[in-house]
């Protein structure tokens, strides 16, 4: 009859490397350089082996080429010429540009269709009832398995890469969205409705922003899966993109241009990811806190 | 019916259904009237049916049978004049104290600078005004309590249902937080249906006690405390009442009463 359970979530999000103790400025910026330098011990020590590998011979330079190379093809990739380097130079911006937009687009359909089908979806009992098993059903089928349908609907363009990258993010943030709703401590429904909010009130004020948390879980797992099938749909379709590069490049045996286009779907996936938490940052300021301020 | 009487229960049946034991009455043909200056404290064991009752005049369940009203009204579904304060407090963490307590009058769509003012007039009331922006987040249980208990009256309500509200708090402000509610029901002329376990509780707060037992036994019995306030729970006219409680409270059981205490 009691709800004592209520409160037990909160202490299972408890965000550790948070102490409630705030550090001064100085002893702070030390904590950052040291985090910093730990956290660069392992990347440093792949490289190093990867080097290592390359001077011991173990593969063919052709086949495995040293870190150094690699980062020689990136620099002339994003500012080199054609006349002086040939193929692969200076194009990285364009290929930036034609991945960006396919994922940016993609992505954003998935996230407002993803969003204004969960929440309903998780609000009504007869939506629920009505989508769900639809949703559940389409889910387990692989994005990758859509590509012939893809390409026979909307051509080796940009539609298909679109459709592609909105279907893959699609599923995570409608499914995270629709468990966040349903999600919501049902007493703050109640109050919602205590004080006159029905319907659309109810979601907006109340609904929507408790479930946040949970839908913001959603959209990162979905912008991962967004350069996923972007890179998906340009080793099967698309003439561009950073895929497309990686695959080119493959094909004439540029393997530090296949290494150089792995990074940068790398990079290109990182900031994208740090984009979405900045957001979240914004919006849930409030539930990082309560984990922090949980026992 | 008299204008006073605001809450009114008339053979209010509530049953539940569930594969492991089947049709369970939870409410059986309770009745009960209170008037506006009533502080009714309902007092029974986990399972007696207390928070379905008080549920049920909140307007979020609804009876299997019989029905409720507010000040001659039958109740159908939730609303601001009857307004709920939760053992969980309820409050919404993206918003602050002023702003929690201000929800209701902006569903309501009341102007920005009335609202705030009336914010502000309960806020204090609570013992909150210096705290009127801080995020409830960062509040202990004891004041987001007093927010949640802002919230509650900034309604305007007829009727304020408190359902153990202070059973998530320590010893220590649970004795303050009674206190307070004591001096705010006087200050507010608020009417209060407070649902606890604690004999104590009871004992402090209430003008009328009524002793509930589970299995849809229902109410056993009414006590009612004109001991001046505050009470000190340490009397002898306390404990004598603390013991007469307990005997309702166990009288449909085959053990008296007096074999559990000592």
């Amino acid at each position: 009859m009691v709800d004592t359970t209520a409160d037990e979530p909160r202490s299972t999000l408890a965000v550790s490397g948070h102490t409630e103790t705030a550090p001064s400025g100085s002893s702070r910026l030390l904590d950052v350089l040291r985090a910093t330098g730990i956290g660069l011990v392992v990347p440093s020590l792949f490289v190093l082996i990867w080097w290592l590998t390359v001077v011991a011979g173990v593969f063919p330079e052709s086949v495995l080429p040293s870190p150094v190379t690699v980062v020689k093809s990136l620099w002339i990739w994003a500012f080199g010429n054609k006349e002086d380097h040939g193929l692969y130079a200076g194009t990285l911006s364009l290929a930036i540009m034609a991945s960006g937009a396919r994922v940016i687009v993609g992505y954003t359909i998935a996230a407002v269709l993803g969003i204004a089908i969960g929440v309903p979806t998780g609000a009504s009992r007869v939506i629920g009832q009505l989508i769900d098993p639809f949703i559940q059903l389409m889910r387990p089928i692989p994005i990758t398995a859509w590509v012939p349908l893809s390409l026979i609907f909307f051509g080796f363009d940009f539609k298909n890469a679109v459709f592609l990258v909105a279907l893959g993010s699609f599923f995570p943030i409608v499914v995270n969205t629709i468990e966040g709703v349903r999600g919501v401590n049902r007493n703050l429904v109640k109050v919602g409705r205590m004080v006159g909010a029905r319907k659309l009130k109810l979601l907006w004020f109340f609904i929507l922003p408790a479930s946040l948390p949970s839908i913001f879980v959603g959209l990162r797992l979905g912008i991962g899966l967004a350069w996923v099938l972007v890179i998906v749909a340009e080793l099967l379709s698309v003439k561009n993109g950073i895929g497309y590069t990686l695959l080119d490049a493959y094909s004439f045996n540029r393997f530090d241009v296949v290494i150089a286009a792995m990074i940068m779907l790398g990079v290109m996936g990182f900031l994208s990811d740090r984009i979405i938490l900045g957001i979240q940052k914004i919006f849930l300021r409030w539930h990082h806190e309560v984990s922090i301020h949980a026992e | 019916m008299l204008s006073n009487e605001i809450v009114v229960c008339e053979n209010l049946y509530r049953s539940f259904y569930s594969k492991e034991f089947g049709t369970k009455d939870v409410l059986r043909n309770i009745n009960f009237r209170m008037s506006s200056e009533d502080f009714v404290v309902i007092i029974g064991p986990s399972g007696c049916g207390k928070s379905t009752l008080l549920n049920i005049i909140a307007g979020f369940d609804s009876p299997t049978a019989g029905r409720v009203m507010v000040r001659g009204r039958v109740v159908e579904e939730p609303g601001p004049e009857k307004a709920m304060v939760f053992q969980d407090y309820a409050l919404l963490p993206w918003l602050n104290a002023r702003e929690n307590v201000e929800i209701g009058l902006r569903i309501q769509k009341v102007p920005r600078a009335d609202r705030k003012a009336r914010a502000l007039r309960v806020l204090d009331l609570v013992g909150l005004s210096a705290s009127a922006e801080l995020p409830v987040y960062k509040m202990s249980g004891g004041m987001q309590q007093r927010v949640s208990i802002a919230r509650a009256l900034a309604l305007e309500p007829v009727v304020l249902l408190m359902d153990e509200p202070f059973g998530a708090v320590d010893a220590f402000q649970r004795a303050i937080m009674q206190r307070e509610l004591t001096r705010i029901w006087k200050a507010t002329n608020a009417s209060i249906i407070f649902v606890t376990h604690s004999l104590d509780e009871a004992i402090f707060l209430g003008n009328r006690v009524l002793a509930m037992a589970p299995g849809g036994i229902g109410i056993t019995g009414e006590l009612s405390i004109d001991l001046p306030r505050p009470r000190d729970p340490m009397s002898m006219d306390f404990a004598a009442l603390k013991r007469k409680l307990f005997g309702m409270l166990t009288a449909h059981l085959d053990e008296p009463a007096n074999t559990f205490l000592e």
